[in-house]
């Protein structure tokens, strides 16, 4: 089963290691505790279903790192990211945006944050009329146009 | 024409309306009634309110991708290229049916009186030669089809009465409007092309809070949901994949129709009594600059020399205010909250003349924008302080736009990129822009006040954008109207000064640009022309 999922992401079990390590260096659990690590959201399904366009450049992005990487402290992860950052920023933007995009999408993460899962649409939303009396004292201060 | 190919049901028309956006469905809907043949033609295709992203989980990832803004980013096969380089505002927009109606906030206030007269007031640029009261008429008109909600009785503008009550304000209208109320300012609920009640078989606004990628409710009036199916019904055509490459003339230098490609990139032509140009402050002044001719060698209907110039945007400057509590930031209308007209008239003492909108809004949207904007303001890493960062932004944070009049210059103009090109060999329109020093001053006056307002509500951190540069909306000015054919390209009614039959409905023909979001105003105009055409029809083509 695990062969076939390697398969059909077109990752090897390093690479899978190398995401993991990648998605929690970009993303990791809240100190609180009430956010996971991005390593938890299943980044292959959202590549095959939403991003396939992606894959692409995310294996030649795991391929460039460090083959050490997964086991290093977060600390050294976040330095060599940066480096990443700092040498392809177009690459690495675009890999920061498909991990945010994956990551905001997740039911837990949009209950722990506040918001709704699922797309907006049909529910929608219910916000308050608000207090508009104090329109009053504006009317009151008189006609502001000229003519 | 002998060698292009024959399009489908391209017998001779008396009308052609070119562009299906906000001012070709009001004129195409204007003109139903004198039973003439009416043929429109977009570029783009019919949007499906269940292909809008709100119905998918990748919903906010949309807005950066393939419904975005900006035509440059979005790059559908619908869309033309727009070269830029030489402009600090990109230029943002949506071709369909509905043009920018599809992705536009639905803000909708109408230019007040004094936008239409300020030679006479201020002593700057020229007025128009039609009135706030001409066209006010034709304002009530428009409210009522489009289905405008708002709140009679605002007193920085002349009576009116929209069709339908306010939107909810909200929690963070309330709080800015507190805001407003200690400084002593001038706030009121925007008006909005956005439904609070179910109305002419739409319904109500269900706060997604996605305006800016389609309404999958149907609540905002976007004119492939409001003008286009009576329009069509009453018998007009819209054929959409249509892109227009030049208007054609006769050996009388009248316009006798449009060369354009369908959907399968043959070049068809369409022969017309009548041309009308919808197409923008850019997509207009492109076409015709592109409508060359030994009787019009520098482009149609610009003997003026004046087509694709006096480009106004309405410049831009942000106060992003962040609040501790939470506002519900992520629901309710993007850009449709409250505004406040404070500082729009002119006051000499600013150091400038004419003034600005001031727009709340509601901030970052949903959390992959936060989080995407936060990375490029610079205020939400990636890592290990990302929770702590987002937390303090998401829901929290709003912004107070300081939407500044641009006055007309000639410098500021639309040409024909001589490489860019679209898909089916177009020439690319060229913006070459530079904010003048008036709009500099007001910029800067805007951001502080909007700074004052953020600070008196309680915004405990405030992040300055002086410009905003993808804030190109509203493209106005580059075919402008006038009675001198010297100074103006079309007279009081649209119609080309140098081609009788040819008509301009959209923002190209505005003299000034007002402090204010158009769509509106862009909207009367094109049904005030549609009734000058209809009342003039028996000698519309007579000097």
């Amino acid at each position: 089963m695990e062969n076939a999922t390697i398969a059909a992401d077109a990752l090897t079990e390093v690479q899978h290691q190398r995401l993991a390590a990648l998605q929690d260096t970009l993303l990791p659990a809240s100190a609180d505790g009430t956010l996971p690590s991005a390593r938890e959201i299943d980044f292959p399904a959202y590549l095959r279903e939403q991003a396939p366009e992606f894959r692409a450049e995310l294996i030649r992005i795991l391929d460039r790192l460090d083959g050490g990487f997964p086991d290093l402290a977060l600390e050294r992860r976040v330095e060599l990211v940066r480096e990443f950052s700092q040498s392809d920023a177009p690459a690495f933007r675009r890999l920061l945006f498909r991990v945010y995009d994956s990551y905001y999408q997740d039911d837990r993460v949009r209950l722990a944050i506040g918001a709704r899962p699922g797309p907006p649409f049909p529910g929608g939303h219910s916000i308050p009329a608000g207090d508009l009396s104090s329109l009053e004292a504006v009317k009151a201060r008189g006609k502001g146009y000229r003519r | 024409m002998a060698e292009m190919a024959a399009s489908p049901n391209n017998d001779p028309v008396d009308v052609l309306i070119i562009g299906a956006g906000a001012s070709g469905a009001a004129i195409a809907w204007s003109l139903t009634e004198t039973r003439m043949r009416i043929l429109c033609l977009e570029q783009g295709d019919w949007m499906s309110s269940s292909h809008y992203p709100t119905t998918r989980k990748n919903w906010e990832a949309q807005q950066f991708g393939a419904f975005h803004v900006d035509p440059n980013v979005r790059g559908r096969d619908t869309d033309y290229p727009v070269n830029v380089t030489d402009s600090p505002i990109d230029v943002l927009n949506f071709n369909a049916v509905g043009g920018s109606t599809i992705n536009y906030a639905a803000h909708f206030p109408r230019l007040h009186p004094s936008d239409f007269r300020v030679r006479s007031l201020d002593g700057v640029a020229d007025d128009w030669p039609v009135t706030y009261d001409d066209l006010e008429p034709y304002f009530v008109q428009n409210d009522r089809i489009m289905g405008v909600s708002g709140l009679a009785g605002d007193p920085m503008y002349p009576p009116k009465q929209p069709p339908l009550p306010p939107l909810p304000i909200g929690r963070v209208g309330e709080v800015v409007a507190a805001g407003f109320d200690r400084l002593g300012w001038h706030w009121w609920p925007s008006d909005a092309a956005i439904l609070s009640q179910p109305y002419e078989g739409r319904d109500r606004c269900l706060n997604l809070n996605t305006c800016m990628t389609g309404c999958s409710q149907g609540a905002k009036g976007s004119t492939d949901i409001t003008y286009w199916p009576e329009a069509i019904r009453s018998g007009i055509e819209l054929r959409t994949r249509c892109r227009v490459r030049e208007v054609t003339v006769n050996e009388h230098g009248m316009a006798d129709g449009a060369i354009y490609y369908d959907a399968d990139g043959r070049e068809c032509f369409q022969k017309a009594e009548v041309v009308i140009m919808a197409c923008n402050g850019v997509g207009t002044p492109r076409i015709l600059l592109n409508s060359r001719s030994p009787q019009f060698p520098d482009g149609l209907a610009n003997r003026s020399g004046l087509v694709g110039k006096n480009l106004m945007f309405h410049p831009v400057a942000l106060a992003t205010g962040v609040f501790e509590e939470r506002l519900d930031t992520h629901m309710g209308p993007n850009g449709c909250c409250i505004l406040s007209k404070e500082f729009y008239e002119t006051d000499p003492e600013r150091g400038f003349v004419r003034g600005y909108n001031m727009q709340v809004t509601r901030g970052s949207g949903g959390p992959l924008a936060t989080a995407m904007r936060g990375l490029a303001n610079g205020d939400i890493p990636w890592g290990p302080g990302h929770h702590e960062k987002f937390r303090r932004r998401f829901d929290r944070t709003v912004q107070c736009l300081a939407v500044c009049e641009d006055l007309p210059e000639e410098c500021n103009r639309v040409t024909l990129d001589p490489d860019l090109k679209d898909s089916n060999g177009i020439p690319a329109p060229k913006v070459t822009y530079r904010l003048s020093e008036n709009s500099r001053k007001m910029l800067a006056h805007g951001l502080e006040r909007g700074k004052e307002v953020m600070r008196a509500a309680g915004a405990v951190e405030i992040i300055e954008t002086p410009l905003l540069r993808p804030a190109g909306w509203h493209l106005l000015g580059t075919a402008r109207m006038g009675s001198d054919p010297e100074r103006s390209v079309v007279n009081s009614w649209g119609r080309s000064h140098d081609v009788k039959n040819l008509f301009i409905v959209d923002g190209s023909i505005f003299v000034t640009a007002g402090g204010v979001n158009p769509t509106s105003t862009i909207q009367a105009l094109a049904l005030y022309i549609g009734d000058r055409i209809k009342a003039n029809l028996a000698n519309l083509f007579d000097d």
